[in-house]
């Protein structure tokens, strides 16, 4: 193999010519096939602080020690064994020189987002000698693409959650119903409802007061959420209605979860305005059998074990007798 | 007397192709055929000397045709032309029996050095 | 905007399945290649249809599956287009196993194994289309559309400024492996004129 790095003359008559892309407003860098710099121009010398003959001949990754070198040969090898352009964008990896901001005062990013690309260079004989790397300053697009992205995401939380209890809504529960249905069937793994209300709660109302049912609706979810594991999915499913999905539990386990919050709320007394009252909740429990044929027949399973529970006097928990294949 | 030539391939603009791409001077009476049904038919009634065949074909495939003008050991000297041009495609063609293994898009030159080295030009 | 119905003949249509079958061979070897693996070739489908039938026009790729997916558009000699590239979710862990990434399958490797992919098959089918129609086809930067999201999700943008669309769907798959992945090559409709008259020459006797 020749000489592969180019002489200083043949280096400054590149960069004579490049007149027109010194001052294009994006990085230009070649590398060799042992990635030392090749080329350099006036973008890369203003963000880096490096002027080109300091970094001529000098390996890619000494130069910058930041530079992931694992992925950046990753893409490059492609680029040097296929003869083909690789592009890689700031969501993969924020950038690939670590630059400040072009904006230092009004921007928000703390760097420059980049994008780049990877250009195959000399390859006449087939074999590509040099690759070429473009980057481009994306920072705007990147910071709005990110802050809209974080305003969506709250946006999508907000629309799932019901605002007095802080429990998913009936609507992103159901859909949550749904995939776990599904998991269930797939992966054989055992699954169970639990849904529950509060007894006479129409009398708490009319007795304390509507702003005292809220509280007595909190203190439910509150028990809820406190009582169930971080994986379980837990909503409100209605006025003083509410749900919960169990993950990789019997039913037998199931009704130990609802016993224990079922003793919990009996136990408990709630003040709404200096006036002390207490209530109690029925539960329904069922699990996912192997006959369990939709989401809605295992929920109507469940509803009917809490009918049950209410039909023989309330304060108690009833589970879903095993349906049969 | 005229080389009887089959050319299959399920795109009619892929068959006019290698029709255009035969040498001009050579002796040729062409038929074609647009999967390896039609092909392995006209094989059988001589129509097909020299089989110009496509890999990728609804009905049956190159492979399949190879496979069976091997096993039912018919007449036909078989050039595959193919846009499938991973190495496996070729071993796998050649092992089946096939002369050459051609990469799409054919051309003049390509269709009359084969030809060549094979002596049938 | 000129208002005559674009078309394409049944010969034309012909025409451009076989270019696609020709680029995509050569994109799929460079990907044999870098994988090591043997790639499923298809027959390309060709469809002229309406934008917000793009759905259908991925015949490859199941609604309620999780998709995740680039965009790339192109243009060359006055013919203009977007690549699409979209994986089924399923097949990332397989694809991660070929690319050799080590590391646990999160957010950024997707898109990693994503981006890896997309580079090979985009350039090199726009390379081979390229060479057979004498274009030269600039891309742009890639965009990501949407990771582990529906399909409907993915493909949701509704400032169609085409009405009819060129859509050849090339519905990629690798030997012994879960891989399902959709090249969708979509040429926009005043393009579409264009390229009926490169394939016209290509045609004539």
């Amino acid at each position: 193999m020749t000489n592969q790095n180019i002489s200083n003359d043949e280096f400054k008559e590149i960069h004579s010519l490049m007149g027109m892309l010194q001052n294009l407003d994006v990085g230009l860098v070649v590398l060799d096939r042992e990635y030392n710099i090749q080329l350099w121009n006036n973008f890369m010398e203003s963000h880096s602080g490096m002027n080109p003959y300091e970094v001529r001949n000098q390996n890619l990754f000494s130069v910058f020690p930041e530079i992931n070198q694992v992925w950046f040969t990753h893409k490059a090898e492609c680029v040097f064994q296929l003869n083909t352009r690789a592009f890689t964008t700031w969501e993969q990896r924020p950038y690939l020189f670590k630059f400040k901001n072009y904006r230092p005062i009004t921007g928000s990013a703390e760097f420059m987002y980049q994008n780049t690309t990877i250009i195959p260079l000399d390859s006449a004989t087939g074999q590509v000698e040099r690759i070429g790397i473009i980057v481009y300053d994306v920072t705007d697009v990147a910071v709005n693409k990110l802050e809209l992205k974080a305003i969506n995401s709250k946006f999508k939380q907000l629309s799932r959650v019901d605002k007095l209890t802080g429990l998913y809504n009936r609507g992103y529960w159901e859909e949550c119903l749904i995939s776990e249905f599904k998991r269930a069937k797939r992966t054989e793994q055992p699954c169970s409802l639990v849904m529950f209300d509060i007894d006479h709660f129409k009398t708490v109302n009319d007795k304390y007061g509507h702003p005292a049912g809220d509280v007595a609706i909190k203190f439910v979810s509150d028990a809820l959420v406190n009582t169930i594991r971080e994986t379980d999915i837990a909503g409100r499913y209605g006025g003083e209605e509410f749900a919960a999905i169990l993950i990789n539990s019997t039913a037998e386990q199931a009704a130990v979860f609802a016993e224990r919050l079922r003793e919990y709320v009996e136990q408990s007394i709630l003040e709404y305005q200096g006036i002390k009252f207490n209530f109690t909740i029925s539960l329904g429990v069922a699990e996912v059998a192997s006959g369990t044929q939709s989401h809605n027949e295992w929920l109507d399973t469940t509803d009917h074990a809490l009918y049950y529970a209410k039909e023989h006097g309330r304060n108690q928990v009833h589970i879903a007798t095993k349906q049969k294949n | 007397m005229a080389i009887s030539v089959l050319i299959c391939d399920d795109s009619g603009f892929a068959r006019k192709q290698m029709a255009r791409a035969l040498p001009d001077n050579w002796d040729v009476e062409v038929s074609f055929a647009c999967n390896g049904e039609e092909a392995i038919q006209a094989i059988s009634e001589g129509k097909g000397e020299v089989v110009f065949l496509d890999l990728t074909m609804p009905v049956m495939d190159g492979i399949q045709t190879l496979t069976y003008i091997r096993e039912h050991d018919l007449n036909a000297m078989v050039i595959v032309v193919s846009g499938d041009i991973q190495p496996e495609a070729q071993t796998q063609v050649s092992q089946l029996g096939a002369l050459d293994f051609i990469q799409k898009p054919i051309s003049k030159e390509k269709s009359a050095e084969v030809l060549k080295r094979f002596g049938l030009l | 905007m000129n208002k005559h119905i674009v078309s394409i003949t049944e010969d034309q249509r012909d025409c451009y399945q076989e270019i696609a079958n020709v680029a995509m061979g050569q994109a799929a070897a460079l990907l044999a290649k870098l994988l090591e693996v043997k790639v499923i070739l298809p027959i390309p489908v060709v469809n002229l249809i309406e934008v917000n039938e793009l759905r259908m026009a991925l015949s490859g790729i199941e609604n309620s599956d999780k998709v995740s997916g680039v965009c790339q558009g192109f243009i060359g000699n006055k013919i203009s287009g977007e690549a699409l590239l979209i994986f089924n979710d399923a097949s990332l862990s397989d694809i991660a196993k070929l690319l050799k990434y080590s590391n646990e399958l999160d957010t950024s490797l997707d898109l990693e194994l994503l981006m890896d992919v997309a580079n090979i098959l985009i350039g090199a089918c726009l390379r081979g289309i390229g060479s057979q129609l004498d274009v030269n086809f600039s891309q742009g930067h890639p965009v990501v559309l949407g990771q582990h999201v529906n399909l409907s999700e993915l493909i949701s943008t509704n400032n169609y400024r085409w009405s009819k669309t060129l859509a050849i769907e090339i519905n990629y798959k690798i030997e012994g492996y879960d891989i399902n992945c959709d090249l969708l090559l979509l040429f926009a409709e005043d393009a579409i004129e264009v390229l009926n008259n490169k394939v016209n020459y290509l045609l004539e006797d």
